[in-house]
């Protein structure tokens, strides 16, 4: 009895580790998504604002 | 004591070690242009040109931006032939100037260098119609038109073609004395503006600006009409060589040693825009 | 605009009749009388029969040579500048840059201190306030010193160059009356702010201290962008025509185009050089002090001083650029002057000083992780930043030129040179700077973190955020150095610089907001103050003596662009000193102001602690008994 209980506390943290690992990993690589858009977006902004337009792979525009 | 002596020393041997990296860096003077003597009697064609590429390297500073590519902010004119090259720009639709030969062309773009702006070189957003050159007779550079023909002179030579440039007269050399870069403390103020020249050498004197009634000398208000910028500007510096009909040699014929290059080239200017 | 119609119609005027009575008489007579005019001319009262009497010619002169002075600058020869025997230039260069050491110094101490003075009032920590009292007092004797060297300078001014003194009297005119009477404005603050400081302690009477610090602050303030218009004027002049005429009034000459520009760029590295000279002060007070409660105070005080230098460090760069890019925008030839001529060699040594301040400023930061428990959390990335930093130094500083042959250097013989092109490794240079810069703000991050414990439940995306923002930040940069500075056109790779610093900014402020929300009632582990290496102290002195190294050059070099001109395209120098000197004389020069002003600075801070020492009174013999 109390070897099953140990055994399914030992599963739930198990789980919670596993979900704590995924969370994570996904909030690692949401922020990464996030950062990355804010720079390409940075990157049009500034150079725009500069005159010297962007084609949407970076390259210059024109 | 002992830490003074310690943290001391550390500074000022940190000191030392930033005045001895100078030591490793090129040793180059920044010499203040000098005025050159230019002796007329014995100058020929070729020192007029040695004295144009020393102008273009030093004093005109026009190396600093005219250089081979990539390190050039400009074309780079000692690499390419100006003479044919301008002969082309005459022909270009984008020309706006007055020129008729490459010597003209190449005076042009120093005086105004927005006449013809090469593709590519224009000021940043003005799609190559205005250049972002200094005018070369204005100060920072200051070059007088004596100096600016050597510069055309040399651009004409260096390329093995004829130089059509006429070497400096009597006149050129005065007025380069007078310049305001002979700096002497006792010349008056330059005029900043062609009226104050024209009030600075009593012009108004004599000539009526806004009539053809002759004071002393004729009214002016249509000599643009009558005589191209270059006879204005002779009839100013040699004003007996042609005289108008039924007036006596009465105008100084000074002015030559007297107006500085900016104030000539302003009346002139001022003159030539006056056509009744 | 009326005034000057007006002024110029009666000039015209002036000029027209002078004309005329100088004319007049030569052209009408026979020859001969010119010289008979000439002889009679002293004795002034004879007069030819049938011409105007010689006296009202001469009256005339004379009116008209007052009403033509204020018209164009003046335009001395080489004769008329003073000569003494020894360069003039160098001796207004050391007054000059000595009077900018110590006013820079006491114009940055008091806005910190009254800041410190504000976190003190807010966090209740009377240690905040006490400290702020000490930086006042250490550099109280500052003040005269400033005045001392700026009156020197005056004089040796007006002596050795009279005529550009005149011609800048001239167009500042009482603007000079405005900037004397701020002294007292600024001494009366400065007194009462400094001997008020007990008094005026607690409660409202605080207000009033403060109030009178910040009085201080802006009577110094204006002082300071008041100078600034004259350097500035002499850059890029405004408000007068081309010949030097003035022709605007007194805020049109002010407000050049080079004037806020300045103001911000000396205004930030003030703090930063104020931070660092009082950082040195606070070492060596530690490295002379055994007593473990003054080591930790002095601890506290010299990272205090760091935190101030190195904050307001990391902006300036940025100040620079827009210094630098509207000097290419009023001339495109003195930015080239700067960025590619000759002058341009002196930006390897801004190079290596700036590289100088950044690695003793993370030295100092790594060290002072020993001083609490937490920090063993980041030990191991200090490694990284350090290699990092190392890198990129030796990218910014090996420059393609000191790869030249003897020959090559030859070759660059007359005064420009086409190998030193700095556009063409720019993209290289631009990189490793903002990298330099990005992992300075690490360790700075990671210094602040390493005695907190973040208890805010969403600090691992917070964390996340921050990690990503780091690594996309440095790609970005690198990719935009890499790819438009060599495979696209010169726009392009001008512009990405912009883009590159840009990415900088944004990890510094997101960097300051992330910590600050995430560790705003984050558990704080114990820091014991006073326990760093002495060694650490040294980088607390090597920042000032890079800081002052580098105000030197680069004052030099913002006062060499203009070349042979004392107001740039107004007013030429004609003077025997009107070339740009070699680097190594500039280096001697620099390097002496450098020592002179930390002689004077040890002066400063003995004085200040003489009121700290009381003699013992001698005991007479007969008293004894």
């Amino acid at each position: 009895m109390e070897k099953q209980m140990e055994d399914e506390m030992g599963k739930q943290m198990e789980e919670k580790r596993k979900i704590g690992i995924f969370t994570t990993l996904l909030s690692v690589v949401i922020a990464f998504a996030i950062v990355l858009v804010l720079f390409y977006g940075l990157n049009h902004l500034i150079m725009g604002m500069q005159g010297l337009p962007l084609n949407m792979d970076l390259t210059p525009a024109g | 004591m002992k830490i003074l002596f310690k943290t001391l020393s550390f500074s000022i041997g940190l000191t030392l070690v930033f005045s001895l990296l100078t030591y490793l860096l090129p040793q180059i003077k920044g010499e203040a242009p000098v005025e050159k003597q230019v002796d007329l009697g014995s100058l020929t064609m070729d020192d007029f040109v040695a004295l144009g590429e020393d102008l273009f390297s030093n004093k005109g500073t026009c190396t600093l931006c005219h250089k081979p590519p990539p390190l050039g902010r400009a074309p780079d004119i000692q690499g390419e032939d100006m003479v044919a090259l301008s002969i082309e720009r005459l022909a270009d639709e984008r020309y706006r100037g007055e020129a008729k030969d490459a010597a003209g062309y190449i005076l042009e773009s120093m005086l105004d260098p927005s006449k013809y702006v090469v593709a590519t070189w224009g000021k940043k957003g003005s799609n190559d119609s205005e250049s972002p050159m200094p005018v070369i007779d204005k100060a920072p550079i200051e070059l007088s038109s004596m100096e600016m023909d050597a510069i055309t002179a040399y651009l004409q030579a260096k390329d093995g073609n004829e130089v059509t440039v006429a070497l400096p007269t009597a006149e050129a050399a005065a007025e380069v004395a007078a310049a305001p870069a002979g700096g002497s403390a006792a010349a008056p103020a330059p005029a900043a503006t062609a009226d104050e020249a024209m009030a600075k050498y009593a012009c108004l004197t004599c000539h009526a600006m806004d009539s053809k009634d002759t004071l002393v000398g004729p009214g002016l208000v249509d000599v643009g009409e009558r005589l191209t910028p270059e006879e204005i500007r002779e009839s100013i510096l040699d004003p007996n060589a042609v005289l108008v009909e039924g007036f006596p040699p009465a105008m100084p014929a000074d002015f030559g040693t007297k107006m500085t290059v900016n104030e000539l080239q302003m009346i002139v200017n001022f003159l030539a825009e006056k056509k009744g | 605009m009326h005034g000057n119609l007006a002024r110029m119609f009666t000039m015209s005027l002036l000029l027209t009749l002078l004309f005329l009575g100088i004319t007049a008489p030569v052209q009408a007579a026979d020859p001969g009388v010119g010289d008979i005019a000439d002889r009679i001319a002293p004795v002034g009262r004879v007069q030819l029969t049938g011409q105007p009497p010689l006296e009202v010619e001469s009256e005339a002169a004379a009116q008209e040579a007052e009403a033509a002075e204020p018209m164009a600058a003046p335009r001395p020869a080489r004769s008329d500048y003073p000569d003494i025997g020894v360069s003039s230039r160098a001796i207004v260069w050391v007054l000059a840059q000595l009077h900018l050491f110590f006013g820079a110094l006491v114009l940055a101490v008091p806005l910190f201190v009254l800041i410190i003075e504000l976190v003190g009032l807010f966090t209740g920590d009377e240690r905040y306030d006490d400290m702020a009292h000490e930086f006042m007092k250490i550099s109280l004797t500052g003040f005269s010193i400033t005045a001392i060297f700026g009156g020197s300078l005056a004089l040796a001014l007006f002596m050795l160059y009279p005529d550009f003194m005149a011609y800048m009297m001239r167009v500042f005119g009482a603007q000079w009356l405005v900037y004397a009477g701020l002294f007292f404005f600024e001494s009366f603050f400065l007194y009462t702010y400094y001997y008020g400081w007990n008094a005026f302690r607690y409660g409202n009477l605080k207000w009033v201290h403060l109030s009178l610090g910040l009085m201080l602050n802006a009577s110094g303030l204006t002082i300071m962008v008041l100078a600034n218009s004259w350097a500035t004027f002499m850059m890029a002049p405004s408000g007068v025509n081309e010949v030097g005429a003035v022709v605007g009034n007194i805020w049109e000459v002010m407000k050049g185009p080079l004037w806020n520009p300045i103001n911000l760029h000396r205004f930030i590295a003030n703090i930063a050089f104020g931070g660092a000279v009082v950082g040195a002060y606070a070492a060596f007070k530690f490295l002379s002090s055994s007593d473990p409660e003054k080591r930790a105070h002095y601890d506290w005080m010299g990272y205090t001083s760091n935190f101030i230098a190195i904050l307001a460090f990391l902006p300036l760069p940025f100040a620079g650029y827009w210094l630098m890019a509207e000097i290419y925008a009023y001339s495109q030839q003195m930015g080239i002057t700067a960025m590619g001529g000759i002058l341009a060699w002196l930006f390897i040594l801004q190079a290596v000083l700036i590289g100088t301040i950044l690695l003793a400023g993370n030295f100092y930061l790594w060290a002072g992780m020993s001083r609490t428990d937490g920090s063993e959390r980041y030990k191991w990335l200090v490694k990284f930043i350090a290699l990092i930093l190392v890198v990129t130094f030796l990218i910014w500083i090996t420059p393609h030129t000191l790869m030249l042959s003897a020959s090559e250097i030859a070759q660059l013989g007359g005064t420009h040179h086409s190998i030193l092109g700095p556009l063409g490794i720019m993209p290289a240079k631009n990189i490793a700077v903002n990298l330099m810069l990005i992992v300075t703000f690490l360790s700075f991050q990671l210094y602040r973190r390493s005695d907190k414990v973040a208890t805010v439940r969403w600090a691992p995306v917070g964390n996340a955020l921050m990690v990503a923002i780091y690594v996309v930040a440095i790609a970005n940069i690198i990719f935009l150095g890499v790819y438009y500075g060599y495979f696209t056109n010169t726009v392009y790779k001008v512009g990405s610089s912009v883009a590159q610093v840009a990415s900088t900014l944004v990890v510094i402020i997101s960097g300051i907001i992330i910590d600050a929300l995430m560790f705003k009632n984050a558990k704080t582990l114990p820091s014991h103050w006073g326990r760093i290496p002495d060694r650490a102290q040294y980088a607390l002195f090597a920042l000032p003596i890079a800081f002052t190294w580098l105000m030197g050059l680069m004052g030099y070099v913002r006062s060499s662009v203009k070349t042979h001109w004392h107001v740039y395209t107004v007013m030429k120098d004609n003077s025997p000193d009107n070339f740009i000197p070699t680097i190594a004389y500039a280096g001697n020069m620099i390097t002496l102001v450098t020592v002179l002003f930390l002689l004077c600075l040890l002066f400063m801070f003995w004085v200040a602690n003489l009121s700290e020492t009381r003699q013992v009174k001698p005991v007479a013999a007969g008293e004894s008994a």
